[in-house]
């Protein structure tokens, strides 16, 4: 335990700075460090070596990473994003006539400043002005900055001069935190801020070509031996150092460790860590300080130290002797929330596989927080690491959409490019892999591969699809149209069909066009009820196409009604009609078609000859304008034309003359044979027009059957009671029964009871 | 507001509040003061999902209906068309947009597609060149409104029509998106059943749909256990016979339109002394219908030969309740009597209308001519001469009665028969196309063409073993016409709604919860269409444990309609205490056999 803080370096007072080999670098460099220009991303990022480039400084800001270019004529040209490369050129620096010395970016409020220095001056360069800038506090004598570092939030700035003096300040040149005097002279290769979110002793490293220097606010520094070309690399919470061989991290080191690790410590976390030590031993101090610590009641504090710490170490043994101390000490309480164990336990597992030299993603645990699993997992994936991706979504449990279904996807993404496996080995491969995961757009995959100009791929892989709407536009563009049209009506979608229906009108010629709606019953159907609103003549063509002559008579009889005024023209119309009615062999609609004409001709010389409205009357109600007229002949005829069937005809002409009320024609008509409907429609008839006379006439002749009721309509109780009792009948009886009122028929019910007790009798 | 909703077994005010958070999601998209332009067709099923107020709290300020040339003058920052995807729809649109007065002051446009958005009415729009005159196109998926603690319909007026005659199967499609959304809301339904082609479609776009949602996984505890699904022309018959519920003979006689419905208002003027009956209201009165109303969900279900003892049983209850004021005589008693006032007073104008709605109807069903035609259509549902030219629908012909109610009876006499003789077929076609005119033979063709009117092939009538089998008619049921009181009021069988003939739908359903369709097979193979189950596999977590007595939750959707009398049929089933099942019911739409046939009509002028 007691070497364990062997590397770790007082700063001042309160904080200590470790540092420790994150692995050794295995990459075959050929050129020294110090020939190239070396750019690192943060967080464990990568590093780019270039050895042919312009100075320039990356930064990063909330909106993307920038970049700043001094150019061969001394001006900054800027671009705040590099996505998006505007390139800004800044405003001239007055008198600059040689590079600056030294000079750097500076965010403030969003935007990006150049702070410069050219000899003893300092310049703060805008999108505007540039204006001389003075730090406060600075010791005098300086004739030259001879480097500057902004710390990684962008609030610090540290100045080292030519005479071995360091400034620290706020990055606004507002403010000054400390400075230090480390009486080398000779220019700094490199010099960076190493902080850490809730700081206690911020720090400035200072690397020179074989030394490297920590300094804060403290009268002493750290220093170390530098064994060869290194270059720092300032991150969130510490600074990378890298070098030909090795790979270090420098950091204060954090609080919950310097709690539990500082010598002869007596905190909660440390006792913990001891208690579990001793408990392994099988040793009863374990007990002791156990106790201890609950004397004081602070074991959930222990724990959490412990499980905080756990996280702050590189090395997988400390991390586990710490997480088992906390699991040791979480069996001494009664609730403690078992998530941030878990979440710590689940976190180093993954961040210790980033951290395998084969990934080089040094990740410490507050980056990988700031940086969130879900940017960690694009970058394994950018790296095409998908196996490892895979592997931490499984393990982290994430919802498939988040995480295995996006990496897979990528990762099929990739795979379409590789030009040497064949369209079938791919569309196998990535099916294999895929399966119906969900949330995998084979679609996407299946445009990136017709990105790449193989098509034939790209339609095997939307084979795959299961949304069809993603399907059909797809293909489309890749003017597969015929085999979209089948997708969309596997879809059921009626819109999609009707797009990819007026996109095959538009790309195949008619007779084509036509040929591949027959093969599909549905396209076709959907087809023409389009054409029935927008495109009649289409709509006949293909009726014709088909040989569907019952719905070409259908066409023509519509026809005959909208297209045509003129009575020949819808005679014509009409004819067409029955000819197809007869091709299809239809010989009821085709003749009652014929009917039609005849009678439309008809109504025709009706209208010539005795004026007045025929035209589109049915023939019913042609008759009985007739007889209305007084033209009996011409409806008598009409009938036997059109051989109404007498029944009809009885009660058409009982009707009309009834309107009529012509009463005597009435009774000649009922006269002239026997009647085929009976005659208690003629005794109906009189009484809707309320001719009970007339009536009565009719009553007398009514059959047996329906005697009663007609005699009833005509008011008739008694009689109709004499009917009912002599028929014997039940029903009637209660009919005429319920017909009694009163006063008046009072004898008449009294016969029907007196009848129905005798019935019952026999 | 809709509490009504979510009394039944399954919440369906859940589905309610959900349509009505994206249309206020899509109203806010639009910010400022705007004006709705209405496809007519839409206003009637919104207004049972929103209120005005609810628009008005979203700054709708005026509404218009979708007609052709300039808007009406608003003031108003947004303009948002709600229509159906309809290309005559978007030509409109777009002759709106054009006419806008450049001059005034510049408003934004937006579409509101209901149900769903169409690519092809997008192209239309680009091809007028408005497209790129709207800021906002969005979908408003409102495929399942919710009527009733039990009943979803989707109100597609087409629906029937589209899928048995033309081929197009645009409905079924929103069917089926309709049901994921239900399922998004209630759970996944773990089996489905089927009878009918149309059935079958829906069933494979929700299984395809569903493969297309994979990894949205729904955790939803499953609320109904199965989903039955039902081509209407599987059963033709029964919408064809006059149904005999309250609820289905004022739909018969007067239309139920959005659960409203419009009455001639002389019943319902108000009894006042000294009045003289001198200014009679002219305006129909329109009464909302359904089980909100404590004494309509009593009596909508019974067979209508029962609702005049409730009535009279009420009113003795009513006015007793309101005597009970002469005995109160504590200040508390007092006190009591005046709080539960406004109750009494509501139920006892329900009992008013009620009162009035049965008058009218009696009025008709005591008519001579309703007594003929429902004695007709008992013989041919008893299969009693159904197969020669009848008597009384001659004479309704030769006397031109309204033509839906000829087609009704000729259509019901060739179902009954498998078809009709040619000869048969022939005499009644003509007879219909020298009465009405020949312009008819289009609607004959209609008819014929979605099997209601039909020749019988191969001479065999299959209906007898139909209804032996499935026991269609029950005899005991019948007596003149009406049920007998004693079974009118105490009905033990689905056949009371039609006073003898159980839907044939509806007995489907009561089978196949018991004792399974394997009894029927026969009769299923007869009936058109393929019959089949699905299971949709649940997480082991979802899988349900029943409690014993606890009744399975059966979701049947009637593809192409639903009568009143079969909704009826479903909640006796449903009431009955060892039934076992309990019924919620969807369909394209609601409707009854005129508004069927007048849909299957075709006017050429």
């Amino acid at each position: 335990m007691d070497c364990y803080t062997a590397n770790w370096n007082p700063l001042g007072d309160s904080a200590f700075y470790r540092k420790y080999e994150l692995y050794s670098m295995d990459w075959d460099l050929k050129e020294e460090l110090r020939d190239c220009l070396v750019a690192a991303a943060p967080y464990g990022g990568p590093i780019v070596l270039q050895n042919r480039v312009l100075d320039a400084r990356i930064f990063h800001t909330e909106f993307g990473s920038g970049v700043a270019i001094l150019t061969g004529a001394h001006r900054f040209t800027l671009s705040a994003n590099v996505g998006d490369l505007k390139l800004r050129r800044m405003p001239e620096v007055p008198g600059l006539q040689s590079a600056p010395s030294c000079w750097t970016v500076l965010c403030q409020d969003r935007v990006a400043h150049i702070l410069l220095a050219v000899g003893p001056d300092l310049y703060l360069l805008d999108h505007a002005a540039c204006s001389a800038v003075t730090p406060p506090g600075l010791a005098p004598g300086v004739s030259s900055f001879l480097q500057m570092a902004v710390s990684f939030t962008y609030r610090h700035l540290a100045l080292f001069t030519d005479t071995g003096y360091i400034w620290m300040g706020t990055a606004s040149l507002k403010e000054k935190l400390c400075e230090f005097n480390c009486n080398i002279r000779a220019p700094p290769k490199q010099m960076v801020w190493c902080s850490r979110p809730r700081s206690k002793e911020r720090a400035v490293v200072v690397a020179w070509e074989r030394r490297l220097m920590v300094v804060g606010d403290a009268p002493e520094s750290i220093q170390f031996v530098l064994d060869e070309d290194s270059y720092l690399v300032p991150e969130l919470d510490g600074v990378r150092i890298f070098s030909r061989s090795t790979h270090e991290f420098l950091h204060e080191v954090p609080a919950a460790s310097e709690e539990i690790f500082k010598i002869a410590s007596m905190a909660p976390g440390a006792l913990l860590l001891e208690a579990q030590k001793e408990y392994e031993k099988e040793s009863q101090k374990a007990d002791e300080y156990l106790r201890e610590i609950q004397e004081l009641g602070q074991l959930t504090q222990a724990v959490q130290q412990c499980i905080e710490a756990a996280g702050h170490e590189h090395q997988p043994d400390m991390q586990k002797s710490l997480l088992r101390a906390a699991s040791f000490g979480k069996c001494f309480l009664d609730r403690f929330p078992p998530d941030s164990f878990v979440h710590m336990c689940q976190d180093l597992r993954v961040l210790n596989a980033v951290r395998d030299y084969h990934i080089g993603i040094p990740l410490t645990y507050s980056q990988y927080k700031q940086l969130t699993i879900q940017v960690l997992l694009d970058r394994l994936v950018l790296r095409r690491l998908y196996p490892l991706a895979i592997q931490i979504c499984e393990y982290l449990r994430l919802p498939e959409v988040q995480g295995v279904s996006r990496i897979l996807a990528h990762w099929a993404c990739y795979k379409v490019q590789q030009k040497d496996v064949s369209d079938e080995d791919v569309a196998r491969a990535i099916n294999q892999k895929l399966g119906d995961t969900p949330g995998v757009s084979y679609s996407d995959i299946a445009a990136r591969a017709y990105g790449c100009g193989r098509t034939e791929l790209a339609i095997k892989l939307l084979e795959y699809e299961p949304r069809s709407g993603e399907q059909v536009p797809l293909l489309l563009k890749m003017k597969r149209s015929k085999l979209a049209l089948s997708k969309a009506i596997e879809s059921g979608d009626t819109d999609l069909v009707f797009t990819v229906l007026l996109h095959l009108k538009n790309e195949l010629n008619r007779g084509d066009f036509f040929m591949t709606l027959r093969n599909q019953p549905m396209a076709l159907s959907l087809y023409r009820q389009f054409c029935k609103h927008q495109e009649l003549e289409t709509l006949k063509d293909l009726y014709n196409q088909d040989d569907n002559h019952q719905e070409l008579g259908s066409f023509h009889i519509r026809a005959s009604y909208a297209a045509e005024e003129r009575i020949e023209g819808r005679v014509a119309a009409l004819q067409t009609a029955a000819d197809a009615f007869y091709k299809a062999k239809n010989e009821f609609a085709a003749k009652a078609t014929e009917d039609q004409m005849r009678l439309l001709r008809l109504q025709r010389r009706l209208e010539d000859e005795l004026g007045g409205q025929f035209l589109d009357l049915s023939l019913h109600d042609t008759v009985t304008t007739l007889i209305l007229g007084g033209h009996n002949k011409r409806a008598e005829q009409l009938a036997r034309d059109f051989r109404i069937p007498d029944k009809r005809l009885w009660w058409l002409k009982l009707t009309a003359l009834a309107d009529l009320e012509d009463w005597e024609e009435l009774e000649k008509f009922s006269k002239s044979k026997k009647s085929p409907i009976g005659y208690l429609p003629f005794v109906e008839i009189c009484m809707k027009q309320h001719n009970k006379y007339e009536a009565k006439k009719y009553a007398s002749r009514v059959g047996p059957e329906q005697k009663v009721k007609a005699l009833l309509l005509v008011g008739d109780v008694a009689q109709a009671a004499d009917v009912a009792i002599e028929h014997r009948n039940e029903a009637e009886l209660s009919l005429v029964l319920s017909h009694c009122t009163g006063a008046t028929d009072g004898a008449t019910a009294d016969k029907i009871q007196r009848a129905r007790a005798q019935a019952q009798k026999k | 507001m809709a509490a009504h909703l979510s009394y039944g077994r399954v919440n369906l005010n859940v589905l309610r509040e959900a349509v009505r958070r994206e249309l206020r999601e899509f109203l806010d998209k639009c910010a400022g003061s705007k004006a709705i332009v209405w496809d007519e067709y839409l206003t009637g099923p919104f207004g049972l999902i929103a209120q005005y107020s609810l628009l008005k709290e979203h700054e709708v300020e005026k509404m218009f209906t979708l007609k052709g040339n300039r808007l009406p003058a608003a003031d108003v920052k947004n303009i948002i068309f709600f229509v159906r995807p309809r290309l005559e729809l978007m030509d409109i649109i777009a002759e709106n947009v054009l006419s806008e007065d450049r001059r005034g002051p510049t408003r934004d446009f937006h579409i509101l597609f209901v149900p769903r958005r169409s690519l092809l009415c997008e192209q239309r729009l680009k091809d007028l060149g408005v497209l790129g005159s709207f800021i906002h196109r969005e979908e408003y998926s409102l495929d399942l409104i919710p009527f009733d603690g039990d009943l979803l319909s989707m109100e597609s007026e087409g629906a029937f029509k589209e899928c048995y005659l033309e081929g197009d199967q645009t409905s079924l499609y929103h069917a089926a998106k309709g049901l994921m959304t239900l399922q998004a809301l209630y759970g996944t339904i773990p089996q489905i059943f089927g009878k009918g082609e149309c059935a079958r479609q829906v069933a494979n776009m929700m299984i395809r749909m569903k493969r297309e949602f994979t990894g949205s996984q729904n955790s939803i505890f499953p609320v109904f256990d199965n989903l039955l699904l039902l081509d209407r022309n599987v059963d033709l018959l029964t919408p064809l016979a006059t149904q005999l519920t309250y609820e289905g003979l004022i739909d018969e006689i007067y239309g139920i339109q959005n659960s409203y419905v419009k009455l001639p208002p002389e019943k319902f003027a108000p009894k006042k002394q000294g009045d003289g009956g001198k200014d009679l209201p002219t305006e129909a009165k329109k009464l909302q219908l359904n089980s909100a109303e404590e004494l309509y969900a009593e009596i909508r279900d019974k067979n209508f030969n029962a609702v005049g003892s409730v009535l009279s049983k009420k009113a003795k209850i009513i006015s007793a309740a309101f005597e009970e004021r002469h005995n109160a005589k504590t200040v508390g008693e007092i006190k009591q009597f005046v709080s539960q006032l406004p109750h009494m007073q509501a139920a006892r104008g329900s009992l008013a209308n009620h009162t009035s709605i049965a008058e009218l109807i009696k009025d008709v069903t005591t008519s001579e001519d309703f007594f003929d035609k429902l004695t007709v259509e008992q013989e041919f549902m008893s299969g009693i001469d159904t197969d020669k030219v009848n008597n009384y629908i001659e004479d309704c012909i030769a006397q031109k009665h309204s033509l839906i109610k000829v087609l009704r009876l000729v259509c019901l006499q060739s179902v009954c028969n498998s078809g009709l003789k040619q000869k048969v077929l022939d005499y009644y076609k003509r007879e219909i196309l020298q009465t009405y005119g020949y312009e008819h033979i289009l609607t004959l063709h209609n008819l014929e063409k979605a099997g209601l009117l039909k020749p019988q092939t191969g001479g065999r009538n299959n209906y007898p073993t139909i209804r032996k089998t499935l026991r269609l008619w029950m005899d005991d049921v019948n007596e003149q016409g009406f049920c007998s009181l004693i079974i009118s009021q105490n009905p033990t069988d689905i056949s009371y709604v039609y006073s003898g003939y159980a839907p044939l739908s509806v007995r489907l359903a009561q089978l196949l919860s018991r004792p399974g369709w394997r009894s029927i097979e026969e009769v299923l193979r007869i009936l058109p269409g393929p019959h089949f189950e699905e299971r949709q596999p649940l997480p082991t977590g979802l899988q349900k444990k029943r409690q014993p007595g606890e009744n399975r939750v059966t979701l049947i959707f009637f593809l192409g309609g639903v009568t009143f009398a079969e909704i009826a049929a479903l909640r006796f089933l449903s009431q009955l205490e060892d039934g076992g099942t309990e019924y919620v019911i969807a369909t394209t739409k609601l409707m009854n056999g005129t508004s069927w046939i007048e849909a299957l009509m075709e006017k050429p002028f």
